[in-house]
């Protein structure tokens, strides 16, 4: 199978009405542009070769390989806990190199990240969880409840909001990070490995989940081993293999199909 | 503003209970560190206080000659008592002296045997103390010199050998307290630094949704200050109860007490206070700064 073009970001109402992509204005519509990005580490291993990367706005792309490929690296990028050696990481058009250690945080909040491991706090329960996002961002008092209901509804754990995270199946685990990771508006959702500590069944669960968050508008960019779904939902699928990216293609499955 | 104040101090309560173990913990190796740092205080204040009453003890004893008038005597005193090394002058007068021999004997249950003698066999004197053990031979070359001085008893041997002594003792007491406040010092600072270590996640969580460093950090600062408050209370709270055995103690050992309790227990009071809450702060502070900086 060919590699098939990037697909066409979502076109604006204005867009449509003239029939004409400008190619700068989608540049600028992309969420994220890796440009010739190169991470070499202080020990010298090179985790990241001049990768070229495009995400429009409202995509939904898997990052796939296997383990060592440069998949962590690449989500430490984008969350700038790492600085590329080279090329640019921009970010809902900024350049993340640019940023002062100031306007990192700024810039973290238009990322939802979703973990493996959930990293949810034990001593607080659902509800306090999720608030927690907005406490420690300084979001005013009164704004924190309605947005923690809405997005508590979104993920289904209304009824759930008083149990603590011990008390919660995995799959509930997995929808209170989710729900954290949505409160703040992002422009965009990491999800590494989301359903990799879940069953087959919880794990199509947490995927229709961050479906319908996508079909909302919001970009996700998931980072999985789960071959399966990849393949079963032919979205974009970046492959990565020693650092480089091997294949980029819309429609695409787990493995390469010859 | 007042807003994050509120917010950094509702979480840092939160924290302290919410990890109580830890919070606990804190505040015991506090409690301990700071009743072991108070009690050198106080022990040192003590050496020091016996350490200046000894060294008050040296003064300068110039016997004059019998012809002296009062006239003189009392020129002598005012030109004496403008020496800058000089704290008093004392003028004891033949009669004075032969009475403070006889009380003496008395007082040792040794037979008086003055009153076998026809005349008085002591001199008129005056007795100088000093600002400073240290200025003895200042103040001896200049008494030598006058003329109705007759001899000036030279102790500068005693005196330097007094000087030694406390001055040993005051070096050793100021070693040691120093010591222990590096040993009080790394063990507070460690101990808040696990508090904050256990709570490594909620860290990275707080960085990966976006919180400012501001935001992350003085919660914790606030926290390790609750630690030190509470830490500084109860250890306050112990010397208030050890207070009176305590000086009784400090009564026996040092066989003087001329500090007054008063100062001394404010003294310590800021002391145990301010290292208290101040390293709880600084241990707070330093300990999140390793998780900030990436």
């Amino acid at each position: 199978m060919a590699v098939a073009p990037l697909e066409a970001p979502a076109r604006s109402f204005r867009e449509r009405l003239l029939g004409r992509v400008d190619e700068r204005a989608a540049a600028e519509r992309a969420v994220l542009i890796l440009n010739d990005v190169t991470k070499t580490y202080p020990n010298g291993k090179v985790a990241l070769a001049d990768v070229d990367l495009v995400i429009p706005e409202g995509d939904f792309v898997f990052l796939v390989g296997p383990s060592g490929a440069g998949k962590s690296t690449l989500i430490k990028l984008l969350i700038r806990d790492e600085l590329a050696s080279r090329g640019q990481v921009v970010l809902d058009g900024q350049d993340l190199a640019r940023l002062s250690r100031r306007q990192v945080p700024r810039m973290r909040r238009k990322i939802g990240i979703v973990f493996q491991d959930f990293k949810l706090l034990p001593s607080k329960n659902v509800y306090e969880n999720v608030a927690f996002a907005l406490e420690v961002t300084g979001t005013p008092g009164r704004k924190i409840r309605p947005a923690v209901e809405r997005v508590l509804a979104l993920v289904g754990l209304t009824a759930q909001r008083h149990q603590l995270p011990a008390q919660l199946s995995g799959g509930e685990q997995q929808r209170t990070a989710i729900a954290r990771a949505l409160v703040h508006d992002p422009r965009l959702i990491i999800a590494d490995e989301p359903t990799g500590n879940l069953d087959p069944l919880i794990s199509w669960e947490i995927l229709q989940l961050l479906l319908r968050i996508n079909e909302l508008g919001v970009t996700v960019l998931m980072a999985t081993h789960n071959a399966d779904v990849v393949t079963a939902l032919r979205k974009r699928v970046v492959a990565l293999e020693e650092g480089h990216i091997i294949r980029d293609e819309v429609g695409g499955t787990y493995h390469r199909m010859d | 503003m007042i807003n994050f104040v509120a917010f950094s101090i509702r979480r840092a309560w939160q924290g302290f209970w919410r990890n109580a173990v830890m919070s606990i913990a804190a505040t015991a190796t506090m409690v301990l560190m700071l009743l072991l740092l108070a009690g050198f205080w106080v022990i040192n204040t003590g050496l020091l206080a016996g350490l200046e009453f000894t060294e008050e003890k040296v003064n300068v004893v110039a016997d004059l000659y019998d012809n002296v008038t009062p006239r003189q005597v009392e020129d002598l005193t005012a030109k004496v008592e403008a020496m800058p090394e000089v704290a008093e002058v004392t003028f004891v007068s033949r009669e004075d002296a032969l009475r403070r021999f006889r009380d003496n004997r008395r007082a040792q249950n040794e037979e008086d045997l003055t009153r076998f003698l026809d005349t008085n066999p002591f001199h008129q004197s005056l007795e100088i103390s000093l600002v400073d053990a240290k200025l003895y031979s200042t103040v001896y070359d200049r008494l030598v010199v006058e003329p109705s001085v007759q001899v000036v008893k030279n102790q500068q041997d005693l005196v330097d050998r007094v000087l030694t002594v406390t001055n040993f003792l005051r070096t050793a007491g100021g070693v040691i307290l120093g010591v222990i406040a590096v040993i009080v010092l790394f063990i507070i600072v460690n101990t808040i630094r696990l508090a904050v270590v256990a709570r490594a996640e909620e860290i990275d969580i707080m960085r990966l949704v976006g919180a400012s460093d501001a935001f992350i950090r003085w919660p914790f600062v606030f926290e390790g200050a609750l630690v030190g408050f509470f830490g500084a209370t109860l250890a306050l709270a112990a010397l208030a109860a050890g207070a009176e055995p305590l000086g009784g103690f400090m009564y026996d050992f040092f066989r003087v007490l001329p500090l007054t309790f008063g100062s001394l227990s404010r003294d310590v009071a800021l002391l145990v206070l301010g290292t208290g809450v101040g390293l709880g702060i600084v241990g707070s502070w330093v300990s999140v700064r390793t998780y900030l900086i990436r």
